[in-house]
């Protein structure tokens, strides 16, 4: 993984992307234990993306190509991880990639979404397997409930919330 | 797996959980491929199976 991510900040300095943050089960193991993933999401915001309705990652793919990525289905393998790159599409998700922090796999920096960005998106996303990482998340304490609910409102998932509550808290 | 160990491991850092995703990544991807060579050579019994029952009843 570490391999991926050296490859990922070159292209972040060669201004092929403008930021990334790394969201889904490889984010979430930043605040919780280890659980079996088989890919990499990587939020981006594509250099000069600014307005443009119809975003590609064209550049994000053929950079890769060039420097030992191979395509496979929607993601691209890099260093043996499939990484699946995820233009920001919501004012949640474009929150989540600046005020991602930096953290690092054995020297090398990798930003990585806020535990309450990441429960928020899950919450947004909404599968079973999302509402399963919430719960991990506010069981294990790694989310500041307050900040949490706060970008919920923030964001239009007030409803969705009480409704999760209700749903799997008894609250 | 205990709440303390479960608290253990999501204290470690994020060098030594990824090593660890590393590991779960790889013992799911032998899995699969075993599953996969099962259920080709299940697949392929089941084939030899059919062929001889055929062989049989063609020789009735």
């Amino acid at each position: 993984m570490k391999e991926a991510f050296e490859l990922v900040n070159q292209m972040q300095r060669e201004a092929v992307i403008d930021r990334y943050a790394v969201g889904g089960a490889v984010g979430a193991t930043l605040y919780l234990e280890p659980a079996a993933t088989l890919d990499i999401d990587i939020f981006v915001k594509l250099s000069g993306d600014a307005g443009s309705l119809l975003i590609s990652l064209s550049p994000i793919y053929d950079y890769l190509k060039q420097h030992g990525g191979r395509a496979e289905g929607e993601h691209m393998v890099i260093g043996g991880w499939p990484m699946q790159f995820l233009p920001v599409s919501t004012g949640l998700e474009e929150e989540g990639l600046h005020e991602a922090i930096e953290t690092d796999i054995e020297g090398v920096p990798v930003w990585v979404m806020r535990a309450e960005h990441l429960a928020a998106i899950a919450l947004q996303t909404g599968r079973s397997k999302d509402h399963a990482r919430i719960l991990q998340f506010l069981e294990q304490d790694a989310v500041d409930r307050a900040r949490l609910e706060r970008i919920l409102k923030a964001h239009g998932l007030g409803l969705k919330w009480e409704k999760f509550k209700a749903r799997f808290l008894n609250e | 797996m205990s709440k303390e160990s479960r608290k253990k491991l999501a204290s470690l850092s994020f060098t030594e959980k990824v090593k660890l995703l590393e590991k779960l990544r790889q013992r799911s991807l032998v899995l699969a491929e075993a599953r996969k060579k099962l259920k080709e050579k299940t697949a392929a019994e089941n084939w030899g199976r059919r062929s001889e029952t055929q062989d049989r009843n063609l020789d009735r």
